[in-house]
């Protein structure tokens, strides 16, 4: 099937190489085979001859050996990598072919460019290392249809891909109107084998970007296949010359996209109608994604609106806090069932509404990337909170089945609708995980039965995720994730996130450290192989010391993870809460940052405490810790665990209770949440004492802590 | 009794920056040391290099400056050439502020051509710096690259706009500044960054961000120990010549203000203000200082050469 294909690539190779040979001989004949051969503006000569071959051509004789070189490529077995090499040796020839057309001065009638000189590729290649322009676009042939041709030019000028065009396309897309020329970063190269200037530009933006020297063939075809983001619409009827083109576009790694019948040779050479399907196809053949300068919708957006209330009065819409029906939901799908920019509004919408109305709402979110995975989910999910109130007008509260929304008068007065909703969230998932997320889907429910339908579904996956986390443990995982973010003011302080311990803040889990990974590898999330265990029960792995000496720069030679009177982790200063032995207790207090007090049983309120504590130093008796922790089955594991807490301020037991009480059930202990201490029982080591004893507090029995 | 010797060596080397000079001027090679500043032991191939700043744009002066700039022109091409022949300076840093919507709003087009006009009438090597308006930078260093003649460094690359300053400077062969905020992982991911996109490891120069005495000096003075500490080690993504820009000992209340006279003569303390600045930098580890006034450029200068070393 694929052969006839082939066959024809290798005749049209050879019938460019003819063509070449004809122009050289007749060129020399007329100006001396010392004549010169060269492009205008350009320091690299013939430029794929010079990228792709260490031959130096300057003068026209100097061409001869390079178009003998390219006949010894074309072999006449019709195989896939005779075919390919074909197509390198057509792009050889016709870079050659054209720079004879242009040493004499024989230029393409307006508004086609030919040869694009150095000095736009520079202007140009600036925009597409910063990713402003995201891709490369050439669209050779002639469509059936040219408005078709025209709007898919006009598809890829709006997400700023820089575009070439040649061949009879050229004329179709100018008599439709659209803008071409360096500004509108659409160049029209001429016929067909004006392409070649496309491919030239390519191999010149890895002379001049990629760092390359001269015929350094393998690390070029490389950085054009992976740097250069390009892919080929080919329209209409393929003969052997542009098959023999397109076979050289395959061999660069561009794509190649046909609107006819051809076989398809996977990421190579896709059939495709033209039009809005093909754009897509090019766009997602390369994962290229267009850059969000400015989230579109009518109300300003940024994190300094992130801390804005909207009270009641100020209110024009609400969702869900409990007077409808809502939920948040973020999945993912394969690339193909998620098609980017897709946002759906299913039933009434905001102007539907009477000033201070509600409606039920079912946020789907649906995400795809190459690099997404499952666990991210719930990752991506609480990052809906930040989003929505980023809007100067929209608030959002909670998360899950819990989540609340209000959008303001002013907001709505501006032309807010639902639908904007989903541009912020499908713009800012994509620019802040960028490296795992390539596509993003928004549907909004906002009819009752619509929406307790999704709530059904998304409970569902809120389980599974919950019996996901269950059965993460520290055990199960092969490494964990350190987070230096704080180094910037405790230099030395490492965190090693598990998914038993998170991150001291209380902001960062194991998950959010892997995805922090994915997403910026050069970041302060990194892997931490746990390497050889030295102790189980303190929590002690020789991986974990390597990375924590390191990047304590040699002044934490190591800690325990479940230990605080033995090598505890440090602290940066961003601890949720302070542990401190209590000698007299033979137990742990427990003190959080809001506690005001200066009265503990320790004789320290939290902001004397964390003096001591913070600042990446080690100090036995003493852990700033996350206030999920206290939960966990490593929580002290050196030291018994929660049966060590004696003492813990009022409000946190009011916040941890349910979960604290269920733990304490969990290892048998379900009154031990009443024997624990707080402000309002005993502030002093001795009344401590007195209560514990009265209450029979396990903590009096256990191993002496000093 | 036997005392240790304390002389450490280091498995790193800090990688030589050549800053490359127009024609007729000298281009300055810093880095290349296998040791921390101030000690006998280890290989100092280069001192210190300093550098002088001219700004272009509606700023007032500080007292200081404003007297020893007297009479030595306003065209930034005469006043950079006067300054750097008159102080000896290395290198020149010359920074658009007057880009700036607020400090003069110069367009894109007028601060390329002062690019153009100041690189021919100084033939030393060249920093050129944005006007730290975002918006602004994003246009102004694909012009002022395109528009400089001879290789020079921009400054600087940030977190943000880092793909943008990187591919200005592959573009057209110049040198890149990395800035981070006193952050020693950022400045190292910076670096990481940067060699990623393809900008060779000897075009690119740590810039720490350098507080002013008394306005967070003791923060600069440590991170650049560190960073250094941390190439000597071995990080070979932080074996980078730093480069100190003192610009912000001129915001200092100390350096500006003439009310307060028991403070004394403000010409002198301003100046005194940055040169103290300076020894600090010098004493961390900094291998580039950017001064402001000419006299703080010929008093370095002449220190540098030997007991710096």
């Amino acid at each position: 099937m694929t052969e006839p294909l082939f066959a024809s690539c290798i005749r049209g190779a050879r019938a460019v190489l003819a063509l070449a040979r004809d122009s050289l001989s007749d060129a020399i004949a007329r100006r001396g085979p010392e004549g010169s051969l060269a492009y205008p503006g350009t320091a690299y000569e013939i430029p794929v001859v010079f990228g792709l071959t260490d031959l130096e051509v300057t003068t026209l004789r100097g061409a001869e050996p390079a178009l003998s070189l390219a006949e010894g490529m074309i072999r006449d077995r019709p195989t896939a990598e005779n075919a390919l090499d074909a197509g390198a040796a057509t792009l050889l020839c016709a870079d050659i072919l054209e720079a004879l057309g242009h040493a004499e001065g024989r230029t393409y009638p307006a508004p086609c460019v030919g040869f694009v000189p150095d000095s736009v590729l520079r202007k140009l290649g600036i925009f597409m290392v910063d990713g402003s322009v995201p891709g490369v676009a050439v669209v050779v042939g002639r469509a059936s249809d040219p408005a078709v041709a025209a709007s898919m030019v006009r598809d890829f000028q709006e997400v700023g891909l820089l575009v070439f065009l040649a061949g009879d396309v050229v004329g179709q897309v100018e008599a439709s109107g659209i803008k071409m020329g360096e500004d509108f970063r659409t160049f029209p190269l001429g016929p067909l084998p004006a392409v070649v200037h496309a491919v030239n530009f390519a191999v010149r933006a890895g002379l001049t970007f990629g760092g390359l020297g001269r015929g350094q063939a393998e690390p070029m075809l490389s950085y054009l296949a992976t740097r250069v983001k390009a892919f080929v619409c080919a329209l209409g009827p393929l003969d052997d010359l542009s098959l023999a083109i397109a076979a050289g576009a395959m061999k660069a790694g561009f794509p190649v996209l046909s609107d006819q019948a051809v076989p398809a040779i996977p990421g190579a050479l896709l059939s495709c109608p033209p039009g809005e399907e093909m754009v897509r196809a090019g766009i997602e053949a390369r994962g290229i994604k267009a850059k969000i300068v400015k989230v579109p919708v009518p109300i300003a957006f940024g994190p300094s609106y992130e801390g804005e209330r909207i009270r009641k009065a100020d209110t024009y819409a609400e969702f869900g806090g409990g007077r409808t029906v809502a939920y948040e939901l973020v999945t993912s799908a394969p690339l193909s069932e998620v098609r980017d920019r897709e946002i759906r509004v299913v039933g009434p919408d905001i102007p539907d509404l009477e000033k201070g109305g509600a409606l039920p709402l079912g946020l789907v979110v649906t995400v795809a990337g190459a690099r997404m995975q499952k666990d991210f989910e719930s990752v991506l999910e609480r990052r809906i909170h930040r989003i929505v109130n980023f809007g100067e007008g929209t608030m959002h509260v909670a998360q899950r089945d819990t989540t609340w929304i209000r959008i303001s008068d002013e907001a709505v007065a501006r032309g807010f609708r639902l639908a904007d909703l989903g541009t912020m969230i499908h713009a800012k998932m994509l620019s802040d995980f960028e490296n795992i997320v390539d596509r993003v889907a928004v549907t909004i429910h906002t009819r009752e039965e619509d929406v307790r339908a999704g709530l059904a579904g998304a409970r569902t996956v809120y389980a599974e995720r919950d019996a996901r986390a269950r059965t993460l443990t520290d055990d199960a995982v092969g490494e964990f994730y350190s987070c230096t973010l704080c180094q910037s003011f405790a230099p030395n302080h490492v965190c090693i996130v598990t998914p038993e311990r998170l991150g001291l803040c209380g902001a960062i889990n194991w998950l959010d450290g892997k995805a922090g990974y994915e997403i910026t590898p050069t970041g302060p999330n990194q892997p931490v192989p746990k390497g050889d265990e030295r102790d189980p029960v303190k929590g002690a792995w020789e991986g974990v010391n390597a990375f924590v000496r390191e990047h304590s720069r040699n002044t934490v030679p190591g800690f325990n993870l479940y230990s605080i009177m033995e090598a505890p982790m440090t602290s940066c200063g961003c601890f949720e809460c302070i542990l401190a032995l209590v000698p007299e207790a033979n137990g742990f207090m427990v003190v959080n940052r809001e506690y005001a007090g200066a009265e503990t049983p320790c004789g320290m309120g939290f902001s004397t405490l964390a003096g001591s504590v913070g600042g990446g130093v080690q100090t036995p008796g003493f852990m700033g810790v996350g206030k999920q922790y206290l939960l966990s089955r490593k929580f002290l594991a050196a030291e018994g665990g929660l049966p060590r807490i004696v003492w813990m301020t009022k409000e946190m037991k009011e916040q941890l209770g349910p979960a604290l009480a269920k733990r304490a059930g969990e290892i048998g202990m379900p009154d031990l949440l009443d024997k624990i201490a707080d402000e309002t029982i005993a502030v002093t080591p001795e009344r401590l004492r007195e209560y514990l004893e009265k209450a029979g507090h396990p903590a009096l029995s256990m191993k002496p802590l000093v | 009794m036997t005392v240790a010797n304390p002389q450490q060596t280091f498995p790193g080397r800090i990688m030589e920056v050549t800053l490359p000079a127009g024609e007729g001027g000298r281009s300055v090679s810093v880095g290349g040391q296998t040791a921390l500043p101030l000690l006998p032991e280890g290989e100092r191939p280069n001192a210190a290099a300093i550098g002088i700043e001219i700004r272009t744009g509606d700023e007032d002066l500080p007292p200081s400056l404003s007297h020893a700039f007297g009479g030595k022109g306003t065209d930034p091409a005469v006043l950079a050439g006067n300054l750097v022949e008159e102080s000896g300076a290395q290198f020149l840093f010359l920074s658009l502020a007057g880009c700036h919507p607020d400090l003069g709003g110069h367009a894109v087009s007028r601060g390329a051509g002062i690019v153009r006009d100041v690189l021919q009438a100084v033939p030393c090597p060249a920093i050129v710096g944005g006007c730290g308006e975002e918006e602004t930078d994003a246009l102004l260093f694909p012009a002022v690259a395109e528009a400089a003649q001879r290789p020079v460094f921009l400054s600087y690359a940030d977190e943000k706009n880092y793909r943008l300053v990187a591919g200005a400077a592959l573009a057209y062969g110049h040198g890149v500044v990395a800035w981070s905020p006193i952050d020693i992982n950022m400045a190292k991911q910076a670096n990481l960054l940067l060699g990623d996109i393809g900008v060779p490891p000897h075009r690119v120069l740590i810039d720490p961000l350098t507080g002013g005495l008394g306005y967070g000096l003791e923060y600069t003075y440590s991170i650049v120990e560190r960073i250094r500490l941390a190439g000597l080690s071995g990080d070979a993504a932080l074996a980078r010549p730093i480069l100190c820009h003192l610009g912000d000992s001129w915001k200092a209340r100390e350096a500006l203000d003439s009310a307060e006279e028991s403070w004394g003569d403000v010409i002198a303390r301003g100046r005194r203000w940055e040169e103290a600045t300076a020894w600090a930098c010098l004493a961390a580890g900094a291998d580039l200082l950017v001064c402001r006034h000419p006299d703080n450029v010929r008093t370095l200068r002449g220190m540098v050469g030997a007991p710096w070393r």
